[in-house]
């Protein structure tokens, strides 16, 4: 039995080789003590960072760090006419890339398997919880739109993939400044550089200054595995590669649940085991609101 | 237009024998073997490297020695206007290979047979100079992937605007239409292994134009040295030796 033959060879053999050979065993003996080989109880998550700003040419960014995983989000606008069935309505388009630097498992030529599914789970998760008011991004109704395209790179993969992606959209969307524009005289919209502001302007700016969008409740996620009856959070890319079964679960600033994601996996969980999964994305809740806040406070002040 | 005012002041405030600040770190993307992130300004690109490693095609193995591959790509957000296809278009191909070529000159393959060597290098901000900035932060990779190479390789570009040599251009500068010379040597051996020019430029002129983006190249080597030593000192630190 692997069980057996690994206790067996584990006294003569060295962690690395240990932790390399039989995985799982290795995760369940520190799981035996209530902890996990980097040193973490199972509900706490790794430490987080975010640096709002990060790429200086996009309209709005956010850097994010969960341990090792980290992810730049850069959101871009352009202006574009809004369709028929929604004149007052801009638009955004949600995009997620896994670029070869981020994993040794991602081969160039061939996306990553998590890339698409983790993509169509950010859109889904942003657009439905009305964090944006689609009418802010307008500019004259029935002509001119803004859209948004919300670009996210991971630049490490080190599992929790989605929940940093979520947090960085989210920051780059607190730090989104919406240009100055007015519409000139062939009908088109121009942008308004900062140098000519002062001078005599040809026409009204549509929108007076750089205003920041108005989110209404913002979502924050958790990732957590489930093995046997624990409950782990924020897994790395090692826990997550051994024991397969992921719930996310995202609740808004208020607490309510905006979205729950368990695709599957060996694992089959009771309603208490998902309610433990919600209680320790109500914790999580706290410290990332908090450290957003910080983050947005500090771009203040500069 | 102007691009050396009659005080000899570029755009951005430089003089024309200037080059931009450069930056770089190593040990950024921990999952990889090896990675820096490298700075010349506003253009801003990190390279990871993955290997030696088992060869994923089989029928590109070598027997005597490792094979190389790279991948260059662009940031949908790193140019002014957002990119469609920042990947697989013809400039995204032709500088994988030119890394490629430059990078695999110097490792020493020999060493490693059967084994694969895989360079991928992001550009997070374009602001010219893109080539270069990409060679040195894989020159710093393959540094602290610990992979062994002949020489370090670094590269600079320089152009010809106004009658007066420039170094190091930026993107308002490389897009004005005059000569861009890109260089790459390997600084102590003193060799050149890349040297990429277009547009017309008089044969004395090139000389002199070459002759600067060589001089940009060790100013480069210098930093990464530098950086290199800095990185060793925090290993022994850290080491407690």
């Amino acid at each position: 039995m692997a069980a057996a033959s690994g206790s067996d060879l584990s006294s003569e053999m060295e962690v690395d080789a240990f932790r390399r050979l039989f995985p799982l065993n290795f995760h369940e003996r520190h799981l035996l003590k209530s902890i996990r080989p980097d040193g973490r109880t199972l509900g706490k998550a790794r430490d987080t960072i975010i640096s709002l700003g990060a790429v200086t040419s996009a309209n709005g960014s956010a850097l994010t760090k969960i341990g090792c995983t980290t992810m730049l989000a850069a959101i871009k606008l352009e202006v574009m006419t809004p369709t028929v069935e929604s004149p007052d309505d801009g638009c955004i388009a949600i995009d997620f890339h896994m670029p070869p630097i981020c994993s040794p498992i991602v081969r160039p030529g061939r996306p990553a398997e998590a890339a698409p599914v983790v993509a169509k789970q950010l859109s889904d998760t942003i657009l439905s919880s009305g964090m944006i008011d689609l009418k802010e991004l307008s500019l004259v109704s029935g002509k001119a739109a803004w859209m948004a395209y919300l670009d996210i790179y991971c630049l490490d993969a080190d599992g929790s993939l989605f929940d940093a992606a979520l947090l960085s959209a989210v920051a780059a969307f607190s730090h989104l400044q919406i240009p100055v524009v007015s519409l000139n005289d062939e009908g088109r919209i121009v942008l308004i550089s900062e140098d000519n502001g002062g001078g005599k302007l040809e026409k009204e700016p549509v929108n007076k200054e750089k205003r920041k969008l108005k989110l209404a409740t913002i979502p924050f996620s958790l990732t957590c595995i489930l093995h046997k009856n624990y409950i782990l959070a924020d897994p790395t890319a090692e826990e997550e590669s051994i024991m397969e079964t992921l719930v996310t679960v995202v609740l808004d600033s208020s607490s309510q649940l905006v979205s729950l994601y368990k695709p599957g996996g060996p694992v089959l969980a009771q309603t208490s085991a998902i309610q433990d999964c919600v209680a320790l994305t109500r914790q999580r809740l706290k410290e990332l609101q908090k450290i957003l806040n910080e983050a947005i406070s500090d771009m203040e002040v500069d | 237009m102007e691009y050396v005012n009659p005080e000899g002041l570029r755009l951005d405030g430089r003089r024309p024998l200037e080059m931009r600040q450069l930056r770089a770190e190593i040990g950024v993307v921990a999952r990889a073997d090896g990675s820096a992130v490298f700075e010349m300004g506003n253009t801003k690109v990190i390279a990871a490297i993955y290997g030696p490693r088992e060869v994923q095609n089989k029928s590109q193995q070598i027997n005597d020695q490792a094979v190389v591959r790279c991948e260059y790509s662009m940031a949908n957000f790193s140019t002014g206007d957002r990119m469609r296809k920042p990947k697989h278009d013809r400039r995204s191909t032709e500088i994988s290979l030119v890394i490629r070529q430059t990078m695999e000159a110097c490792i020493l393959t020999h060493l490693m047979p059967r084994s694969q060597i895989d360079i991928f290098v992001q550009v997070l901000q374009a602001d010219g100079g893109t080539r270069s900035a990409c060679i040195n932060a894989a020159t710093l990779a393959l540094a602290d992937a610990g992979i062994p190479m002949r020489d370090l390789v670094t590269s600079c570009a320089a152009g010809y605007l106004n009658t007066t040599p420039l170094l190091d251009l930026n993107y308002v500068e490389d897009s004005a239409g005059g000569p861009d010379v890109t260089v790459g040597i390997l600084p102590k051996l003193d060799k050149v292994t890349l040297l990429q020019m277009d547009a017309k430029l008089p044969l004395d002129t090139f000389e002199t134009v070459m002759q600067l983006a060589i001089e940009g190249c060790k100013a480069v080597a210098n930093y990464i040295r530098e950086i290199l030593l800095e990185n060793t000192k925090q290993l022994e630190f850290r080491r407690g030796v």
